[in-house]
């Protein structure tokens, strides 16, 4: 399953339950009322464990996410192959191939506006991306384990033709 | 505070429905846009791209504005209820927004500008396929809005220090960090909609101030294109602008929320110091999240990707615990009114959480690299825009027409309206999501596959939300009449 679909997994998991929870208070209306008061001494005790899980859940997301940050990727990989590339509307200049298996760079940038460097592998999957930027190089570390033709889409609207600014290379 | 007379209480009300008739028009004409674009990536509409984008900026551009002048509006009027408030002031910041309005309609359809809302530079003056004048029509149009913006938030600001005794009153600085002290003074802190407006006061003023900033930088170089501008500071510039104004269309709306919930279930939604310190948060938050947008320019400043996922992360918080939990504590084992302004609000509280968990996992940034510019980003905004802050101005408007006429509508038209908002909607956004997923680009004119297929179900989708907004439109209408005859 790619990262996509995974992601689109949780998202209906929380979804679904966000909706659950939401529909299960809205039909306690249903019930004889509660006074305010002590719905409210309840409510805010399980309130301060809410606010427990949940900051807690978002500190601990965040600490797992930062080792698969991309930027010190790019950094550490000087000693690496470095391919350069140039977004111009509405197409790429691209190195014919790149090696398997074997950490590179991509030098990204732009010759005039702002456009994405988005990788697709060749089952299609989305695999990587950067911005292509006008003034600026952008560093993108990958490592390629699969071989085959690779298709690269612009991913930052940048014109008339932008749905068609698309090439290729090849990794083997 | 002086009391408000009956006359003032009109005039109040006048700058709340112009306002939010406005934005609610606006809304209307461009949720047909929005559709038209669909249909072109389903392959049943043919116009082309250069139609295709420029449909694809007005959509941008007027969806924004539609929904921050209807919010402005609520909060206008839930705030001159508190204070008196020059209606003049808010004249101006109306007619200055529609002046900008029409700037952006000259410019999008009759010159095609097609830049995006987020007129990234330098593309609005590269490769365009529009005249200059265009480019000129649409940077000073939207000066416009940013003008009118900045003048409503400049009034917020003035009301809420004045009414509630400087930052220090309007902060609730006392009922956080001397809570007994104030309790014994009898004083009182500002209500949960006050600290809405401050937010969106401090906040706007700084959104609209930077985006001034950027818009002078635009025109200027239109004017002069020998002066160049750096492209990351402005990309900075633009999604600061962008995001923040997006974000307090949010917060602006949620006020409404505050005020009719106790309405609805008969119950107190008083300030704590918890709610307190959750706005404190959300100011913060509002402004330093919009760093999200540019996790791909490895070029920014390493510290500002951080702060943005944390920022994106930690404003979920106060929503979470404070506005959401507390609603639910509002309805839980109430005499709830079920009605469609009850069921707009409570629903809108789902569309804001779920868009938010969408909004989530896209500022992680490791699932950024596989999100960020595909469908899954509209799959997110649409969801808490749509069925969030639309139905919260929707929840709001129809409370009013529901207390002016003393009744609610059948429920046959509850759920008539209730399958094609929730259920058209929810087949219009998956079409977003799966796509998004599937790493289809976000703004292509002709999308590759599974796009156009999923485009389709999205335009059935999009028809059926169509029809129960419609139903909703008639049935307000409905009962304006009743409320009209009524006190009449």
């Amino acid at each position: 399953m790619s990262v996509g679909f995974l992601v689109l997994a949780v998202f209906l998991i929380m979804g679904g339950c966000a909706v659950a929870v939401m529909v299960a208070v809205a039909l306690t209306t249903r019930a004889a009322p509660l006074p305010q008061a002590s719905v409210q001494f309840r409510g805010y005790v399980l309130r301060r464990w809410w606010f427990r899980v949940l900051g807690s859940a978002v500190v601990v997301a965040f600490v797992i996410s930062i080792p698969w940050f991309p930027y010190p990727h790019a950094k550490q990989l000087q000693a690496q192959r470095h391919y350069r590339v140039v977004a111009e509307q509405f197409g790429f200049q691209l190195p014919e191939a790149v090696p398997l298996n074997t950490p590179i760079i991509f030098d990204v940038t732009s010759q005039d506006v702002n456009h994405g460097f988005g990788i697709y592998d060749p089952t299609g999957v989305l695999v990587s991306q950067v911005q292509a930027m006008p003034d600026y190089v952008n560093h993108l570390s990958v490592e390629f384990t699969t071989p085959g033709r690779y298709l690269v889409r612009c991913l930052e609207y940048c014109g008339i033709a932008h749905a068609n600014m698309q090439a290729s290379f090849e990794v083997k | 505070m002086q009391a408000l007379t009956a006359r003032d209480l009109d005039r109040a009300r006048s700058v709340m429905w112009t306002y939010v008739s406005t934005g609610l028009a606006i809304f209307g004409l461009m949720a047909f846009v929005g559709l038209a674009m669909r249909l072109e990536q389903a392959g049943w509409l043919s116009y082309g791209p250069d139609i295709f984008y420029a449909l694809m900026t007005l959509h941008g551009a007027g969806m924004i504005v539609a929904i921050a002048i209807a919010s402005m509006g609520g909060l206008w009027y839930l705030m001159s209820l508190e204070a008196p408030l020059d209606e003049g002031i808010a004249y101006w910041a109306y007619a200055l927004m529609v002046v900008g309005v029409i700037g952006v309609l000259v410019s999008v359809l009759g010159g095609h500008f097609g830049a995006a809302w987020t007129f990234l530079y330098p593309l609005p003056f590269v490769g365009t396929w529009w005249p200059s004048w265009a480019t000129g029509a649409f940077l000073i149009g939207m000066a416009f809005i940013m003008i009118g913006w900045t003048l409503w938030c400049a009034q917020m600001l003035a009301c809420v220090l004045t009414r509630y005794g400087g930052f220090r009153g309007a902060l609730a600085w006392e009922l956080v960090f001397h809570a007994r002290e104030f309790e014994a003074s009898g004083k009182k802190p500002p209500p949960p909609q006050a600290f809405a407006a401050l937010v969106a006061a401090v906040d706007g003023l700084l959104t609209g101030t930077l985006g001034m900033v950027l818009g002078i930088a635009l025109i200027v170089h239109w004017l002069d294109p020998s002066v160049r501008l750096d492209p990351l500071w402005a990309k900075n510039l633009t999604y600061f602008f962008g995001h923040s104004l997006a974000n307090l269309t949010i917060y602006m709306a949620v006020a409404g929320v505050y005020v009719a919930m106790p309405r609805y279930t008969r119950r107190e939604y008083h300030t704590s110091a918890a709610l307190a310190v959750a706005w404190w948060a959300t100011l913060i938050f509002v402004a330093t999240a919009y760093f999200h947008h540019l996790y791909m320019d490895f070029v920014q400043f390493p510290a500002f990707q951080y702060v943005g996922e944390a920022a994106s992360y930690l404003a979920a918080i106060p929503t979470a615990v404070i506005t959401v939990y507390g609603s639910l504590m509002l309805v839980y084992r109430s005499q709830m009114r079920w009605s469609l302004g009850s069921l707009f609000i409570y629903a809108g509280l789902i569309g804001w959480i779920v868009g938010g968990f969408g909004a989530l996992l896209d500022a992680t940034i490791p699932f950024n690299i596989d999100l960020h510019n595909t469908l899954w980003v509209p799959g997110h905004f649409h969801t808490y825009l749509l069925e969030g802050v639309v139905l919260f101005v929707l929840g709001w408007v129809f409370m009013m027409l529901e207390e002016r006429s003393a009744t609610i509508s059948p429920v046959i038209v509850r759920w008539l309206v209730g399958i094609g908002i929730f259920g058209g909607g929810a087949l219009f956004l998956l079409g977003f999501y799966i796509s998004g997923a599937d790493g289809v680009p976000r703004r292509y004119a002709t999308q590759p596959a599974p796009g156009p297929e999923l485009s389709a179900w999205a335009s059935i989708g999009a028809v059926i939300l169509l029809v129960g907004l419609t139903i909703a439109l008639v049935e307000g209408i409905r009962l304006a009449a009743v409320g009209r005859r009524r006190t009449t």
